[in-house]
């Protein structure tokens, strides 16, 4: 169609025409590419001069990122700077979401290179980095033998986002020595990090949660350092630019001898049994037994769920902290204190005897004695080497319970030891205004007698309890016991003294617990290289876990819990001392005496 | 066979020694040249001084050297008898292309003749603007409005091939290579612009009825990039961050940070203007915007040199292809225009645009040298 004009020539004004139209067209097109050319030059003189600042910051903030380095957290040591925490390096796995490719991906390659990871550990964790933030790496907890390091750097490649790391580990030598005093470091879970000052946290995954450990947290964390890294986009680390080193958390002293807590876990093992053991001069804590105990070490990177329900299920209770939160009734042991009371006070002469028939006749109702058949006519030292009830009932019903709980009151019965520990049980020290204010009743003067025996609402714990006596020991000085060494305190309390030989008296009767023909405890005071006094005590069972024992256990466990409280020697107190033994045969009068002698005379050289 | 050349020629051939006898445009060859070391050197760079990648760019660059060479040997005469029959294979290759392609990247673009796989759409990148030139060839301009219309069928015909391999991108720019010959042959400028009005009005259509998520997906990260940092807005803010951060003299050869820590993706292909400007800063990029205006600038001289209406479209319209080419990819990388996968014109590492490319300055050497004596 168009073919048909081929071969017809143009005329001159066509050519002319056609010239012009394409000059002007080609000028057109010219000025066309000149504007937006000068659109593209504009564009980047905004971006790279106008911007260049923002921009310069950007690809440096690209290029530069800042990595934590963790602090190496603060060991702790025993009085005699023996390591009781340490940090161990060990290779574990460093996961940083955001450069994870395939998240399920990366898991079960990892499950087929590492075999011997548990399949739960690993799937729980799973779980965890699922939800986590993407921008705080998270460490896989399981350490890594050299073989399995090994490995893995072999197929790191396959991995882009995990990074094998050498990490400080907390690992705790002793085990399950002193656990209880020093607790353990752990995972910091969700609460926990949502309330901790999360700069002072960066690259740390573990903090103190129970023990000395969590006590001391602040103390023993430090503060991390920083590092400026080059990252490619990748987030691998191209070179190292700048470096902050990192705060160390301090060292830490205990006041505890591991040489005697082992001595004393040792001798206990197998029991439900709670011992405190201070110098009552300081209130330094010598050694702080809890049995049984459980290893921290579990802990650390997390415990396993069936492992940790093996701890809670076992009926011997390993995790609860018997010495500040196992409450029971003080029994005999606060008849010394009692009897102090009322002689201050002058409510009795100490040399006043009372006629003790096996029982007290109170409102119809026959409060017994322990023993059936009485033991006559007892003074005050009879009365408290014998521990016999039927005196300190009488002695009740003259005091009446308020004078009883504010005599008490300043041994620290009922309130907080001030221990550098959390989460301590205060016991109950009973009043009239405590049961109106907790039960809502009227005090009965029945509960008063009880109450001078130790049992009924009085509860208290071992740690209470050798407060009571190394304040008994320092003859009315009042001391704070205390886990750490350097600890120090401002004031001092003295309880008020009426007289100084009713003290005396006191202690002399404790005395004669062990060291008098007719004490309770003669038979453990025999031929002791040095005098001892002390008191027995023997709780009614007021279980610890009502409800949750099986048939079987129960006779067992309704035996009475045995206590002893003592300090030694008598003239110049080196050691004060508080037992109890639960649902058991054994005494706590002749182990508390093993305890002190061992102390005494194996390590008193060196302390 | 001796032939026997004007005498005007011969004492031409005779001052302008060697060039003018390969049938070459010294300015043009200068330009692509100093735009081809530029690449190479960039190239270099980008890829972390890798002197594998460079040597395979190079012996690409080579190739399409050697076929520039070629098509400056060939007469526009020739060319424009080849062109019908090319046109013709190039539309049944895109239509098999439909039928038996090769999936890549979800697209169907490729054609694999067993011994070789290319892209249809590249040979329509020069068939299509040298069909309608050739169209035009005897009429005087402007042609007549059914010639006219024929002309924009074609174009309407091999977008629409290529829009639904789905390649929206190569579609319009391919679209635009033919536009252009309509624009240089006389298309009455109320034409032009009632076509614009109309393409602007039915944009909301297209968005909802024609295109697909991906494609809206870049449009709309384009228009706010910031709003998805870490997803497809991701390379526009790398690579703007890139450009912004050369500053005015940039961070020197081989220092770009941006694209050796690999925060910029395709530094070496799409985004390798970035690490230009990245290393070269403001100075090293009004100087390649310079270059590429006197390349086009010459190229556009070529157009108004040529004295048939073929050699003049083909040459006019080739020029403004590269053009187009040029800001689009410049545009796309400082986060003017969407993203795009479009090289930036010799200097991203050789692919199948570089060689297309290169027959277009053959081309268009070509015309320059094969001029009839014309008096007047």
């Amino acid at each position: 169609m168009g073919m048909k004009n081929k071969h017809r020539y143009q005329t001159e004004s066509e050519i002319f025409f056609q010239k012009r139209l394409f000059r002007n067209r080609i000028y057109f097109a010219l000025g066309f590419a000149l504007i937006f050319f000068l659109i593209l030059w504009v564009r980047m003189s905004y971006l790279q001069w106008v911007g260049y600042k923002h921009y310069h910051s950007m690809s440096e903030g690209n290029r530069i990122s800042v990595e934590a380095i963790p602090p190496v957290r603060g060991r702790i040591f025993d009085r005699n700077h023996i390591l009781l925490a340490d940090n161990q390096p060990v290779f574990v796995l460093k996961f940083s979401k955001d450069k994870i490719e395939n998240l399920q991906d990366s898991f079960s390659v990892l499950q087929d290179l590492l075999p011997d990871l548990p399949k739960e550990r690993l799937s729980r964790f799973f779980d965890r980095v699922k939800v986590a933030s993407k921008y705080r790496p998270l460490y896989l907890p399981y350490t890594l033998t050299e073989t399995e390091a090994a490995r893995f750097a072999g197929h790191s490649y396959q991995f882009p986002g995990i990074t094998l790391v050498a990490k400080l580990k907390r690992t705790y030598p002793f085990n399950k020595s002193a656990v209880h005093a020093i607790g353990y470091v752990g995972k910091i879970n969700q609460k926990e990090f949502n309330q901790l000052n999360e700069s002072k946290y960066a690259g740390t995954d573990v903090m103190g949660k129970l023990g000395v450990e969590k006590y001391y947290e602040s103390v023993l964390h430090g503060s991390p350092g920083l590092q400026q890294v080059e990252t490619n986009a990748r987030g691998r680390v191209i070179q190292k630019l700048e470096n902050v080193p990192a705060k160390p958390g301090k060292d830490i002293q205990l006041t505890i001898d591991i040489r005697l807590q082992q001595y004393i876990e040792k001798y206990l093992d197998g029991k439900k049994a709670a011992v405190v053991v201070t110098d009552p001069k300081t209130g330094e804590i010598l050694a702080y037994v809890s049995t049984p105990g459980y290893d921290p070490n579990l802990f650390v990177d997390g415990i396993s769920q069936a492992k940790y329900q093996e701890l809670l299920k076992n009926h011997n209770r390993p995790l609860i902290n018997r010495v500040i939160n196992g409450q029971y009734p003080p029994g005999s042991t606060i008849k010394p204190f009692v009897a102090l009371a009322a002689i201050e006070n002058n409510i009795i002469s100490p040399y006043k005897k009372i006629f003790d028939p096996g029982y007290l006749e109170f409102k119809d109702h026959r409060y017994r004695d322990w023993k059936r058949q009485g033991h006559g006519l007892v003074d005050m030292n009879d009365a408290i080497a014998q521990s016999c009830d039927t005196y300190f009932y009488e002695l009740s019903l003259k005091m009446g319970v308020d004078l009883i709980h504010d005599s008490l009151y300043p041994f620290g019965f009922g309130h907080h030891t001030k221990i550098d520990l959390y989460n301590e049980s205060v016991g109950i020290l009973p009043s009239k205004a405590w049961k109106r204010r907790v039960k809502g009743q009227t005090w009965y003067k029945g509960e008063t007698i009880i109450a001078a025996i130790g049992q009924g609402y009085f509860l208290s714990t071992p740690l209470q309890l050798v407060k009571a006596i190394s304040i008994m020991a320092n003859r009315g000085e009042v001391i704070e016991p205390h886990l750490l060494k350097d600890k120090e305190y401002i004031k001092k309390e003295q309880i008020p003294i009426q007289n100084i030989e009713n003290w005396e008296k006191v202690i002399k009767s404790m005395m004669d617990v062990l060291h008098s023909s007719r004490g309770t405890a003669r038979r453990y005071g025999r031929g002791l290289p040095f005098k001892m006094a002390g008191k027995t005590g023997t709780a009614q069972v007021f279980s610890l876990n009502e409800g949750e024992y099986d048939e079987e256990n129960i006779r067992k466990n309704l035996r009475d819990h045995s206590l002893f409280i003592g300090f030694a020697p008598v003239k110049k107190p080196k050691i004060a001392i508080s037992v109890i033994i639960e649902n058991s045969t054994l005494k706590a009068a002749p182990v508390a005496v093993d305890i002190t002698k061992y102390y005494l005379t194996e390590l008193q050289d060196e302390n | 066979m001796k032939i026997d050349l004007p005498a005007r020629e011969k004492v031409y051939r005779k001052n302008s020694g060697i060039l003018v006898s390969l049938h070459l445009d010294g300015w043009l060859l200068f330009g692509i040249f100093l735009l081809i070391i530029t690449g190479s050197l960039i190239v270099f760079s980008a890829s972390g001084a890798d002197q594998e990648v460079l040597s395979r760019h190079l012996v690409r660059v080579g190739f399409a050297f050697v076929l520039m060479l070629f098509f400056a040997q060939i007469p526009p005469n020739i060319l424009k008898i080849y062109t019908p029959w090319v046109f013709g294979i190039g539309t049944i290759m895109l239509i098999s292309v439909l039928l038996f392609g090769d999936i890549g990247k979800g697209a169907k673009r490729w054609l694999d003749l067993g011994f070789f796989r290319f892209q249809p759409s590249e040979v329509m990148k020069l068939a299509l603007p040298m069909m309608i030139a050739w169209l035009f060839a005897h009429d005087s301009l402007p042609p007549p409005n059914k010639k006219m219309l024929i002309g924009l069928s074609l174009v309407g015909l091999i977008a629409g091939l290529i829009i639904v391999q789905p390649d929206l991108g190569t579609s319009i720019l391919i679209a635009m290579s033919g536009l252009f010959v309509l624009f240089f042959a006389g298309l009455s400028w109320r034409w032009i612009l009632s076509a614009i009005g109309l393409v602007a009005a039915s944009l909301p259509i297209v968005w909802n009825f024609y295109m697909y998520d991906y494609q809206k997906q870049r449009i709309l990260t384009f228009l706010d990039p910031e709003s998805d940092p870490l997803g497809t807005g991701y390379h526009i803010i790398q690579s703007k961050i890139a450009i912004g951060s050369g500053g005015l003299e940039g961070k020197g050869f081989m220092g770009s940070t941006q694209a050796h820590l690999e925060f910029l993706p395709e530094s070496t292909t799409d985004f390798i203007f970035s690490v230009l400007a990245e290393e070269f800063g403001l100075i090293g990029v009004t100087s390649l915007l310079l270059l590429y205006l006197f390349v086009i600038g010459r190229g556009l001289y070529i157009a108004s040199q040529a004295q048939e209406n073929f050699a003049r479209l083909t040459a006019a319209s080739l020029v403004m292809t590269l053009f187009v080419y040029v800001f689009v990819n410049i545009g796309m990388v400082s986060g003017l225009l969407p993203v795009v996968g479009l090289p930036l014109p010799l200097l991203s590492y050789g692919g199948s645009s570089l060689v297309t490319l290169m027959v277009s300055f053959g081309i268009l050497m070509s015309i320059h040298t094969h001029k009839k004596l014309l008096t007047s």
